[in-house]
């Protein structure tokens, strides 16, 4: 008998994920705990408990263990990370604190960046006084300008020891084309102060652009020294109980890795919860067919967005957060500030608005009963009919309607002259076309058509507004995955072993757009290079695999500043497959900005290379029986028309067991979350427990 | 203003909400497409949805001073019975005299039919690097006329019912040294007008034509609603504001720009008649850039939290004779227009409004002196690193300091606030792309505007090149007018400070500190990658007397190398010991200050107030009222005026020719500094920068009647 298990700690919930070998399927949520540990071994001890195991007989079956979290991202945005010091080229070290100016506004919502009085909302990650420059100078070509002054760094390096400095990073210019002065001051603080944790800019984030690249670098030694020490307690915690798996932790870049690879890169895990939401819906998608897909999240303040083409997520390099620009590679999940808990409020001549200030969890809607008075998005599908009041979380959790009715009328129904019905309605509706712009964005954007799309519905407020947004987008319907509430969890043990670097490599192409074959040698280089890297850390993190490589050119037009990545076939780099890559690049670029954009005259830039390598894990199998609907009685809900309630069925389950089929209007009830179905639509749910919902059927 | 009633609420929003996604839409297009860094860091551009009449509705979060020339350009083409618009056509067009700030920014636009009526226009424009003219960059000190400073395009259809009129994009390319880049660029507005035009169309084919032209119109009347009413809880009364600006690249002369500001309920208007006559040079600007100015100030400074397009400025009435500065006649020269003119032009306005702010007891905390009030200019040219043709237009100098506000010190290489998003691109992006090499790039210690709250720092660079030689040109305004003004008592930031150290580099290493000192505008010459360019930028403004800045927080700043023991003695009379305040030292030092800035304390008390002030309007200046009727009162209660606003006629005051070297400032020869003090207590109270030889003018009359207590 065996276990996979992955598990997503939240900020308030620990999720766990349990799949036994063969048999069932089951979600459990513990509060997040504070040292985040407890609330994961609670979640296992909930596990052994559910499957009649003791604590250890559960944990030497566990065949595997797959982790995200955001826990690293919280460290950051609330400044609790480890004391930590900067090493810097002399004449730079303000590039914290300079932030390209970018700095100032990060962080700002898209009606906040106008308001100049709410700048400089986050301060540099590393403080002015804790950055030290060090003479050297290394310039674009990697010639060394201004030898390393060995004897100061040596002094700088004490001076860290005696500032109790717990994490150094080194970040100097040019370290990406010649990275021997950071190879040498990592050696001198390793002698001068070795209990620090160390992070070398050309490692952690190998990418020309000193900004984001010490950001990045920063960030991860700031989490090091936490992230580290927090991973090996759980693992020796849970193999002291009998584990045999490693601990698989999910990266940002949606594969996942031991703590043995990780422990130095925490800031490769900083976006885990995210990514393994997406690694879900991929998962998912794999099993029943689909490979263009839209997964959406909706929870309390925010509505996140990843999109799944051919099977693989669309992945972004840049990532702002906490007033930092952290660069690395990452599975991109767009959001806004759109949830369960966004507010309603009517402005100056009679508008509506919805979002993006959120009552959150606390005081939350008015139907919490917590204090909040301002209307939500909640409260107006209470209103609506769609959530009911005495089964919120499994009934957990009882709704008051009325506040959310006196809050939705004395706020947004009478001032604007309508009926508390329509107010609630346009609440809604205003909420779902904006969620519905952010989808059109991700996908029409980038040259697709939403059309050709899955929308997967997850998180507790997805399934009741997939209806909306699927119409709106004119999908033939939508799937809510059997793990809705906990995909990130589910995510995270279904994921393969994936690991991704890059390497710059600047070549630069005139307007007869002719290689050079030295050029193209840099490139096949730099390919090489990374490949030897990113094959060394998937040897360390598991033996025998078999792995396949994907590669990536950043490619862009001489004199431009934006780049695209383009996905380059196997082989040695050589004059005939730089054309072929241009050619790419340019159908790339067309497709995304429109014929007639692109202009081979200007010449090429090419910046970096990229390579992954990827070892597929077998995924688990499970048989789920489920647990058939439950009639709950009928409902009036108001769909289309705000002036009609339609009397629709209520059903409960946790799991709809294969067979299940159901005509619209009804609305599936599960302990986290309620399927809404509209009239003339049918849910289905596959053997997994997926239930897909079509119009029309 | 007509309120649509048939559109409903909920369907406005969810409008609203999409044109604001598809102006977003287009800004990405550009932002990605482009090949100017003034347009993909510096975010000098512009993308918006326009009414037929050409009212800008939605606009990208970019440099606002461009809000209202696309729209001058479109009304243009309406105007021009002869031309025929259909359906899939563009426009092209640069001239200042039309409707752009200066040549560099080409703009473009489309109209959106919806079957045969245009339901609106998309319109795009961007900093170009190079568009022709007498010297790369198309800015020549020496200009006289604007037929010197590069192509000028008033109209031009580019596309002709959807096809590329390639002989008018070639012709256009050639002018520019930079033809790769520009033809790259107006590629890039073709694919950012095709996304506006595919998308609105869709919206109206979803909710019609007409409701989309009717969410349009509401999203103008809802921001003018907004922004009447925000007036309306603002003070009535007249501020008076000036800033001024050296050197016109002929001759060092002084200009003025100055501004009153006369609010009366819901409406305000900007008299700019007392700002000196046009220049020789290229320093001046057109109505058109005059137009961008206000709205560039007025937006981010009251509109800061609705919907920036027309209805925001529709209570602003703008009063400006033909021949100024700011309103130069044709064919004046142009070229530096946005960062000589315009921008001195929107630090006057945004100084008169935050005048009116500060004396407001609900928007007083949002009140601040000048955020970064000069963009110093380097721009290079000749041949690079690969042997290909090129021009830059540095665009680090953004980051000069921002303005402190009553609660805060100001932030560091904050920036100007006319653009939320402009950023500078990394050290090793510009040494990858371009002939720069670094020496250093970071905060410039003492430029901080020195006050109760301290100014952000400017950032400064020093850097050599990466080829043999170029040419650089180098000029400025503020290297002798500390642009970056204080409030309530603030001293201003630093003055712009540009050196060149010729041969004090061998080998990308700095062997010499010795520099030639620049004057603002040394103009275009010769560089070696033996020469090291250095320069500073203006901090930002401080607000309140810097004595009364708390000790600790200067310390602070000591300890964080932000400011200089010398600053800390002499600016905020902070005197330290063992790395902390020596707190008896410092309040003697403080004293001693105090009562040499008024010779005498006045203890009169017939000049004291016993009556509670019932407002603040200014960091040390409250309004009274007792039996004798109104007065301006200091917080020690002594009595500046009464009656009237006029408070400087009661207060104490010293003129100077330059500043003391703590605040490292210097004047113009034509300039002289004013302080103002409490007489009874030495307080600062306002530090005012004017002409020599004229007096200061009284620059807050508020309307007395109907002040609440």
């Amino acid at each position: 008998m065996g276990y996979f298990i992955g598990t997503d700690v939240g900020g308030t919930f620990t999720d766990l994920w349990v799949c036994e070998t063969g048999g069932e399927t089951r979600v459990f949520k513990t509060p997040t705990t504070a040292d985040v540990l407890g609330g994961v071994i609670d979640g296992v001890r909930m596990a052994a408990d559910a499957w009649g195991q003791s604590f250890e007989a559960f944990c030497a079956g566990i065949e595997r263990f797959g982790h995200g979290t955001t826990v690293g991202l919280n460290a950051l945005l609330t400044g609790n990370g480890a004391r930590t010091a900067i090493l810097a080229t002399r004449g730079f070290a303000d590039t914290l604190e300079i932030g390209r100016m970018r700095r100032l506004t990060s962080g700002l919502n898209e009606t906040e960046v106008t308001d100049s009085y709410l700048r400089n909302r986050y301060a540099p990650l590393v403080p002015r006084r804790r950055v030290l420059e060090i003479d050297e100078r290394i310039d674009a070509n990697g010639r060394v300008i201004r030898p390393l002054d060995e004897a100061q760094a040596r002094a700088q390096a004490r001076r860290l020891r005696d500032d109790a400095v717990e994490a150094v990073a080194i970040c100097t210019l040019f370290s990406t084309v010649n990275p021997a002065h950071e190879k040498r001051l990592r050696e001198i603080v390793l002698e001068e102060a070795p209990h620090c944790f160390i992070s070398v800019s050309h490692e952690i984030s190998p990418s020309v652009g000193e900004y984001a690249r010490m950001s990045t670098t920063a960030a991860n030694a700031s989490l090091g020294p936490l992230a580290g020490r927090y991973l090996s307690k759980l693992e020796e915690t849970l193999r002291g109980a009998g584990m045999q798996a490693p601990i698989l932790m999910m990266t940002c870049a949606g594969g996942v890795l031991p703590t043995s690879v990780l422990n130095d890169r925490p800031a490769y895990a900083l976006f885990s919860g995210p990514a393994a939401g997406v690694m879900g819906s991929q998962a998912i998608g794999a099993r029943i067919g689909c490979h263009n897909i839209l997964t959406t999240d909706i929870g309390g303040t925010s509505f996140d967005v990843g999109v799944i083409v051919n099977g693989r997520p669309i992945m972004r390099s840049d990532i702002s957060l906490a007033g930092a620009d952290i660069r690395v590679h990452s599975i991109d999940v767009d959001s806004i500030g759109a949830g369960g808990g966004s507010i309603a409020s009517v402005r100056t001549g009679g508008e509506l608005q919805v979002g993006p200030r959120s009552a959150g969890a606390n005081p939350g809607p008015a139907c919490y009963g917590r204090g909040g008075a301002e209307p939500t998005a909640t409260d107006a599908d209470l209103v609506l009919g769609v959530l009911d009041p005495d089964y919120f979380i499994g009934g957990r959790m009882k709704l008051d309607v009325e506040a959310a009715r006196r809050a939705i009328e004395e706020h947004v129904a009478k001032p604007l002259g309508m009926s508390l019905v329509e107010a609630a309605w346009g609440i809604r509706t205003i909420l779902d076309s904006r969620m519905a712009d952010l989808l059109r964005r991700m996908t029409l954007e980038r040259g697709f058509d939403p059309r050709d799309f899955t929308l997967f519905a997850n998180g507790g407020a997805g399934p009741s507004h997939a209806w909306v947004l699927a119409a709106e987008l004119g999908l033939p319907g939508f799937v809510v995955p059997a793990a809705a509430t906990a995909q990130s969890a589910f995510g995270a043990a279904n994921s393969d072993l994936a690991f991704t670097t890059e390497r710059p490599a600047y070549v630069r192409i005139g307007a007869d757009r002719k290689i050079a074959p030295e050029q193209a040698g840099r490139i096949e280089d730099a390919l090489q290079s990374a490949a030897e890297v990113v094959r060394d850390n998937l040897a360390r993190a598991a033996s025998n695999v078999q792995a396949r490589f994907e590669r990536h050119v950043s490619i862009r037009f001489r004199g431009q500043t934006h780049h695209l990545d383009v996905p380059l076939a196997e082989g040695a780099f050589d004059v005939a497959r730089f054309d072929q890559l241009t050619r790419d690049y340019q159908r790339q670029y067309e497709a995304l900005f429109g014929k007639g954009a692109s202009y081979a005259g200007a010449g090429f830039e090419v910046l970096a290379v990229r390579v992954t390598a990827i070892a597929a894990l077998p995924p688990p199998q499970s048989t789920t029986r489920g647990e058939p609907l439950a009639r709950a009685g009928v409902r009036a809900v108001y769909f289309d028309d705000a002036s009609k309630a339609v009397e629709t069925a209520i059903y409960r389950t946790s799991y709809p067991p294969a067979d299940t089929d159901v005509a619209g209007p009804c609305i599936i009830e599960f302990p986290g979350q309620s399927v809404v179905v509209p009239p003339k639509a049918r849910a289905t749910a596959d053997a997994s427990g997926n239930l897909h919902i079509r119009f029309g059927a | 203003m007509t309120q649509d009633t048939a559109l409903n609420p909920i369907q406005f929003e969810v409008i609203r909400n999409r044109l604001v996604a598809i102006t977003e839409e287009m800004r990405i297009a550009l932002q990605s497409v482009s090949g100017s860094p003034t347009v993909t860091e510096a975010s000098d551009f512009f993308t918006g949805l326009f009414l037929p009449d050409g009212s800008v509705a939605s606009m990208g979060f970019q440099v606002a001073y461009q809000a209202p020339v696309c729209g001058l350009f479109i009304r243009h083409i309406s105007q021009k019975t002869k031309m025929a618009v259909r359906d899939g056509d563009m426009f092209i067009g640069n001239d200042p005299y039309v409707g752009a700030l200066h040549q560099n920014d080409v703009q473009m636009v489309g109209p959106i039919f919806v079957g045969d009526e245009i339901v609106a226009w998309a319109g795009v424009e961007a900093h170009e690097t190079d568009v022709g003219g007498m010297d790369f960059a198309s800015w020549s000190p020496k200009a006289r006329e604007v037929y010197q400073e590069g192509m000028r395009i008033p109209c031009v259809k580019i596309i002709d019912q959807g096809e590329m009129r390639d002989d008018v994009l070639e012709m256009i390319c050639t002018a520019s040294r930079l033809p790769h880049l520009l033809e790259l660029d107006i590629r890039a507005f073709v694919a950012t007008l095709n996304v506006a035009r595919e998308r609105v169309q869709e919206l109206a084919a979803r909710y019609g034509a007409k409701t989309v032209t009717q969410a349009i119109r509401r999203m103008i009347a809802s921001s003018e609603a907004r922004m009447r009413e925000r007036l309306r809880e603002l003070p009535d009364g007249q501020y008076h504001a000036s800033d001024f600006l050296e050197h016109d690249g002929h001759q060092n002369v002084l200009y003025k720009i100055d501004v009153v500001l006369t609010k009366s309920g819901d409406a305000m208007t900007l008299d700019f008649s007392g700002s000196s006559p046009q220049a020789p040079g290229f320093i001046n600007s057109t109505r058109s850039g005059l137009m961008g100015a206000v709205a560039g100030a007025v937006m981010p400074t009251l509109a800061f939290d609705m919907q920036w397009n027309e209805g925001a400025l529709a209570p602003v009435e703008i009063v400006a004779p033909e021949g100024l500065l700011c309103t130069a006649k044709f064919p004046a020269p142009v070229g530096s227009a946005t960062v000589e003119t315009i921008w001195v032009t929107g630090s006057a306005v945004m100084r008169a409004l935050n005048k009116m702010l500060q004396a407001s007891p609900k928007y007083r905390h949002r009140a601040q002196g000048v955020n970064d009030g000069a963009m110093a200019t380097f721009n290079l040219g000749g041949v690079n690193q690969f042997g290909e043709p090129f021009g830059l237009h540095l665009m680090d100098p953004l980051a000069g300091g921002s303005a402190a506000w009553p609660t805060r010190d100001g932030a560091s290489a904050g920036g100007p606030i006319t653009s939320p998003m402009s950023s500078i691109a990394d050290v090793e992006r510009n040494e990858q792309v371009a002939p720069l090499f670094y020496i250093h790039r970071r905060l410039a210690r003492d430029t901080g505007g020195a006050g109760r709250q301290r100014g952000g720092l400017s950032a400064e660079v020093a850097l050599t090149l990466a080829v043999d030689d170029a040419m650089a040109l180098v000029m400025t305004h503020g290297a002798e007018s500390p642009n970056s003004r204080g409030l309530a008592g603030g001293w201003p930031g630093a003055t712009i400070v540009q050196t060149m150290g010729w041969k004090a580099v061998e080998r990308g290493v700095r062997v010499s500190h010795d520099a030639e000192v620049f004057g603002p505008k040394p103009g275009l010459m010769k560089m070696t990658n033996r020469d090291l360019f250095e320069v500073s930028w203006q901090g930002g403004g401080g607000w309140g007397d810097p004595l009364a800045r708390d000790p600790a927080l200067v310390a602070a700043d000591v300890a964080d190398d932000l400011v200089s023991e010398q600053a800390a003695r002499e600016a905020y009379g902070v005197v330290l010991a063992d790395g902390g305040v020596d707190a008896e030292a410092t309040q003697e030092t403080r004293s001693a200050m105090r009562l040499a800035r008024v010779g005498a304390f006045d203890d009169d008390p017939a000049r004291r107030c016993k009556a509670e002030p019932f407002r603040r309007i200014g960091d040390a200046l409250f309004l009274a009222r007792d039996g004798a009727g109104a007065h301006v009162v200091t917080a020690a209660g002594y009595i500046l005026s009464t009656g009237h606003t006029r408070w400087r006629e009661g207060a104490a005051s010293t003129t100077r020719a330059q500043p003391p070297s703590a605040y490292r400032i210097k004047l113009h020869e034509d300039m002289r500094v004013t302080e103002w003090f409490c007489p009874a207590t030495g307080a600062l109270l306002e530090v005012d920068f004017h002409e020599a030889g004229k007096p200061v003018e009284h620059d807050m009359i508020l309307k007395l009647e109907g002040l609440a207590h």
